[in-house]
């Protein structure tokens, strides 16, 4: 008993894990905004674009924070802007912009001397967390989630079918915008815990979970949350026992539930379309 | 002056990751043209941070990094195919769940044992300290995959275009799409040695969107993409010498700074071209464009492209 108590005892565990649900509460809201959307890769573009500002910001003093979201929505404008204005497909454009920010960010950190551990960008390191940046965490994900949830309706509509949410006469447009920051902010938040390339997980994952479980929105939401709040718990928990990363003990956790979920969710779970299709 | 330029050259192993990196490039790039055409860049990507756990097992068991590099990379497209064709999620959710789950793996992996291979490896690449057999591993990946695009290019070209059309005139479409396939996981795995996991995607989409943007015709579009992927990866494979070893960043940066100036001047597909047309088209609505970056009407194109690209929902990218 004492040895299962044993992470609770100390003050950065206990912290790691109010973090790591605050951030995967909020990742999971999104996600499943994303899910729906078909922005899936929109992360995965954003969060490896945030490594030039990061290191720019740093350069010039500016806050980390700051720079890597200019950068991570500047990845998103430059991806539409292209898009709209060559031939060239979408996902192509994506994997272009994307990893020339990437390559830039790499040259300048290897340029520019800093303290700054790229691990620590990449992989996150939410073991060391300062106690300024788990109350900034805490208050900028307080605030996305409470945007995202007073909007929810609206971002709802305009995922599922912007033409009908322009018609009803929706800003589109401050939508579109409205979720690319959004999610620049959440990854931006996301980075001091999980790291660049595991924020994708985390922002694609229970979305996906939640999306075969259920067939209503508002579940959809719930479901989601508790998966990724469960999933951190869990993934920091364990990590302890097992000294390994933080960030992949928590996104494995996830995926487990995925397969478990694929497997056996009741309406379009693996099994239940093998009895479907033996049935019939 | 010429010494200060001709430093890298003394070094053998400089005149190795140089040699290698071009080689590298110029058969990612031939690649490239097929996987642009294709739609699946993202793909790409995904495999290569799927052949972490791969990578790691490997190194600690003392195998050639490839094989187990290449085996969990055909698993996890194994794996994404198999989610995408049994539920209702669309692609991009899946490829998303599917790589990053393999890529905690390796993190796992790595950050249990240690000592056997060291992270920045992987993610970054390590071409400045290549290993003779690592050298020898990505010669035969680079002859096997030239060959199989020598012979099978115009089945392989038919199949990017138009699948059905393919299927249709009696080609075996499932051979040639895990042809594909494996040749990407192939050329992912060579990448991974000269500009790591994360800029893998570049080699593999850059060189083609490029060429893609210069040309109409496939055969040019080849040519042209190797050699600006040879070009690129020889150049900045000489020039990360003065930059403290980020080679894949030296490497991509030029990939993408090549892409830029297409994407501006391209005599046909760029911008410019576009915006004299248009001008000639309505010549009253004559924007002053010198002196800045053109920039067409700002306002709609985000909805325009919101409401226009939902990705995911053909087969596995295979739209027109």
């Amino acid at each position: 008993m004492n040895t299962l108590l044993e992470p609770f005892r100390y003050g950065f565990m206990v912290d790691a894990m109010v973090v790591g649900v605050a951030i995967g509460a909020v990742c999971a809201v999104l996600s499943c905004f994303l899910v729906l959307k078909g922005w899936s890769l929109m992360g995965d573009a954003i969060s490896h674009a945030v490594l030039p500002g990061i290191v720019i910001a740093y350069a010039i003093g500016l806050p980390l924070a700051l720079g890597a979201f200019a950068s991570g929505l500047f990845c998103a404008v430059a991806t539409g802007y292209i898009k709209a204005n060559s031939r060239v497909k979408e996902d192509t454009v994506m994997g272009v912009v994307f990893t020339g920010l990437f390559a830039f960010g790499l040259v300048l950190f290897t340029k520019i001397k800093s303290d700054l551990h790229l691990d620590h960008i990449l992989f996150g390191n939410i073991l060391g967390l300062e106690p300024g940046d788990m109350r900034n965490t805490l208050i900028v994900a307080g605030i996305t989630l409470a945007v995202i949830l007073a909007l929810r309706r609206d971002l709802l509509l305009y995922c599922f079918d912007p033409g009908q949410a322009r018609t009803i006469g929706l800003p589109v447009s401050l939508l579109y915008y409205l979720l690319l920051s959004l999610l620049a902010v959440t990854i931006v938040v996301s980075l001091k815990a999980v790291g660049i390339i595991l924020v994708i997980a985390m922002l694609v994952t229970p979305g996906c979970i939640a999306y075969l479980l259920t067939d209503r929105f508002g579940s959809m939401l719930w479901i989601a949350t508790g998966a990724a709040v469960f999933s951190s718990l869990t993934g920091v928990y364990v990590s302890f026992f097992i000294n390994a990363s933080t960030g992949a003990c928590i996104v494995l956790v996830q995926a487990l539930l995925f397969v478990v979920t694929l497997a056996f969710a009741p309406k379009h779970g693996l099994l239940v379309w093998r009895r479907r299709a033996a049935a019939s | 002056m010429i010494d200060f330029l001709l430093t890298p050259l003394h070094y053998e192993y400089m005149v190795k990751a140089i040699l290698v990196s071009g080689l590298i490039g110029g058969v990612c790039a031939f690649l490239s043209c097929f996987i642009t055409l294709k739609g699946w860049s993202l793909m790409g990507d995904a495999l290569s941070h799927s052949v972490v756990p791969g990578v790691a097992v490997a190194y600690s068991l003392g195998w050639p990094f490839a094989a187990g590099a290449f085996g969990t990379g055909l698993l996890a497209a194994i794996g994404m195919g198999f989610v995408k064709t049994k539920t209702r999620l669309r692609e991009d959710a899946v490829i998303g769940v599917v790589f990053t789950a393999f890529f905690a793996l390796g993190l796992l992996l790595i950050s249990l044992y240690p000592s056997s291979v060291d992270l920045r490896t992987i993610v970054f690449g390590n071409i400045l300290g290549i290993s003779d057999p690592d050298i020898l591993q990505v010669v035969i990946i680079s002859g096997v995959t030239l060959l199989v695009l020598g012979l099978k290019w115009r089945d392989l070209l038919l199949f990017c275009f138009d699948a059905n059309q393919a299927r249709a005139i009696g080609l075996n479409v499932t051979v040639l799409h895990f042809t594909l396939l494996t040749l990407l996981s192939a050329t992912a795995v060579a990448a991974l040695q000269t500009v790591g996991a994360c800029l893998v995607v570049a080699m593999l989409v850059t060189p083609g969107a490029t060429a893609y943007l210069l040309t109409d015709r496939f055969g040019k579009m080849i040519g042209l993409a190797s050699a600006m992927g040879v070009g690129t990866s020889l150049i900045g494979a000489y020039a990360s010498y003065y930059f403290d070893g980020s080679t894949g960043g030296c490497i991509v940066t030029l990939q993408s700074m090549l892409f830029v100036l297409a994407l501006v001047f391209a005599p046909k597909h760029g911008l410019r071209a576009s915006r004299r047309r248009m001008r000639g088209v309505g010549a009253q609505l004559a924007a002053p464009f010198e002196g800045g970056p053109p920039r067409p009407a700002r306002g709609p194109e985000p909805v325009e492209r919101a409401r226009s690209a939902p990705t995911g929902e053909g087969d596995l990218g295979g739209r027109p």
